[in-house]
């Protein structure tokens, strides 16, 4: 079954583009990356998937309910963790989690003991006084403490240091073992690849592409740097794999996709003094998918 | 209901201070109405110097000043004032209070429907100014009885004070529709006096004019004290008028809070 299903969903800003023609699906119990540069549309899919915004032509539906018309319905089973938390300031983290939980007709106290216990949240502080970090995590638990079906996350880990956002996946994870899925948006490249079953690629409002990770990986790209003791010949490396070769002064830059062992055999067989090969960024990668649509 | 209680305790502290101010404003009418009420004479001549229009605009009435319903009717056109400043300010911080904290996306993506939001905020808001009336009326019966100079009829004293509730529900509905349709209201306390101070003075402008027609213009003009101390009640037109506005602004903001877009921050 599928849990959420996009179909041709369109949304102006008045003339402006927000998103246009989006079609993609998301299953049952899976892990979907949402990945795409700041102000692809990202927000503006999920705003519209909640019906925080109404779409100017298309539809969307989660559970198999149309997203607009079953809205309260369907929100019962779904948490969101938006990019920035804000919270009514003048409340203690406890107030805003019952007040939270008071919309669900269930018990969710041994919840967000649980969960404040594994983000390690004092819950008797109040909001005002958190840092940014700490926001975040209120707004983590929040957005689990009923135990949904569906949790969509919109760039969860900005603010959280590097061992919240560890513990952070192995929450997520384990709720996706209990049979939650997800919708994990983030122009974060590596934490998507490490979480997510398939990701969409949206860039300028469009979906460039819906692929398995495992063909992502499989299609690895890697950013070569190669510095040589002469001028290398730009003709050298371009083979069927490389993208934006440039050449400049010794330093010949690439990005490489496809058989590792072809180009590092290329590599092995002329004299270089240095060489670097690194992930690409998200950008880089959109640039190869920009080059190949034109 | 969580909605509602959740508001109503947000509410509170504003509720309290707003009441108390209230009661203060009265008490400091009030406490000179003794000393009024002694050089009656005096001071019915020093004011008859003064031009008619003016004393027309700030709610003079030389009949019925030295009575003390007449004295507390000068002083309500103040205490209404105040009173619509706090119902516009609630009116005015329903819808755009959540999108200035940025907790819209809380509040909207619980399971709740935008129709049930909006119910609850505006009740808690009714609830809000309910307390603060029903307290008020309770200081005011005090407050006049301690310091009256003959008895006076209590349901009168109820009517006159009545009527600012009445005003306080005309402003706590444009209130909120003002704040649906103005996309981001910066500042609560600006939008609110601006507009309840230029329907004030729109009120003192028709009152110097005379013409009755132009009364419809501001909710300050809907009940006239004067006409209640005569005939102990309201004046229908003016109570249809009111209720009219606060219908059409209440499903006008229903409707526009229901199909708008809430942005991302």
């Amino acid at each position: 079954m599928n849990v959420i299903e996009i179909n041709n969903l369109t949304k102006m800003y008045g003339k402006s583009r927000g998103i246009t023609d989006i079609s993609f699906h998301v299953e049952e119990g899976e892990i979907f990356g949402f990945i795409g540069p700041n102000g692809a549309g990202k927000s503006t899919t999920i705003r519209t998937l909640l019906s925080l915004i109404y779409p100017t032509s298309g539809s969307a539906t989660i559970f198999g309910k149309d997203c607009v018309k079953f809205a309260p319905e369907i929100k019962r089973e779904i948490g969101y963790l938006p990019s920035e938390v804000f919270y009514y300031d003048n409340m203690k983290v406890k107030d805003l989690l019952n007040y939270s939980a008071s919309f669900y007709k269930k018990d969710c106290r041994k919840r967000i003991k649980e969960l404040a216990e594994i983000m390690n949240l004092d819950l008797n502080k109040k909001i005002d006084d958190l840092s940014l970090g700490n926001k975040k995590k209120v707004g983590i638990v929040q957005g689990l403490l009923h135990e949904p079906k569906l949790i969509i996350l919109d760039e969860p880990t900005s603010g959280l240091d590097p061992l919240m956002q560890q513990k952070f996946f192995e929450l997520l994870e384990e709720e996706n073992k209990k049979g939650a899925t997800f919708l994990f948006s983030s122009h974060i490249l590596s934490e998507v690849q490490r979480l997510c079953n398939r990701v969409a690629i949206i860039k300028e409002g469009k979906i460039v592409t819906v692929e398995k990770i495992s063909t992502l990986k499989e299609n690895t790209y890697k950013k070569f740097k190669v510095e040589t003791k002469v001028q290398q010949d730009p003709e050298y490396f371009n083979i069927s794999g490389v993208n934006n070769l440039t050449v400049k002064d010794h330093v010949t830059s690439f990005i490489f996709k496809g058989n590792i062992n072809t180009i590092m055999k290329k590599i092995a067989d002329i004299e270089i003094t240095n060489l670097w090969i690194e992930e690409p960024d998200l950008e880089e990668i959109f640039l190869h998918y920009y080059e190949k649509e034109a | 209901m969580n909605i509602f209680f959740h508001e109503l305790k947000a509410y509170r502290k504003s509720t309290i201070i707003w009441t108390v101010s209230l009661i203060l404003v009265t008490l400091l009418f009030m406490s000179m109405f003794p000393a009024f009420a002694r050089d009656a004479e005096e001071f019915k001549k020093l004011l008859e110097g003064y031009p008619e229009g003016v004393r027309k605009a700030i709610g003079l009435n030389l009949e019925n000043l030295f009575s003390i319903l007449g004295f507390y009717c000068y002083a309500l056109s103040f205490i209404t004032l105040c009173g619509a400043i706090q119902a516009m300010n609630l009116g005015t911080s329903i819808v755009s209070k959540e999108v200035r904290e940025k907790t819209a996306d809380f509040l909207l993506t619980k399971p709740v429907t935008r129709t049930t939001i909006v119910t609850s905020k505006l009740l808690a808001a009714f609830s809000s100014l309910v307390i603060t009336n029903i307290v008020y009326i309770a200081a005011a019966a005090i407050i006049a009885s301690q310091v009256k100079t003959e008895d006076f009829s209590l349901k009168l004293l109820i009517l006159l004070s009545l009527t600012v509730f009445f005003i306080q529900l005309i402003f706590l509905a444009l209130g909120i529709i003002l704040s649906v349709v103005v996309p981001k209201i910066k500042s609560v306390l600006t939008v609110s006096l601006s507009t309840v101070f230029a329907f004030y003075f729109l009120g003192m402008l028709s009152a110097t004019s005379g013409e009755e027609g132009k009364r419809y213009l501001s909710p300050f003009k809907y009940f006239d004290t004067a006409y209640i101390l005569k005939h102990s009640a309201y004046e229908t037109s003016f109570m249809i008028t009111g209720l009219i506005v606060i219908v059409v602004a209440i499903c006008a903001s229903y409707f526009v809070y229901t199909k708008k877009d809430i942005h991302a921050v």
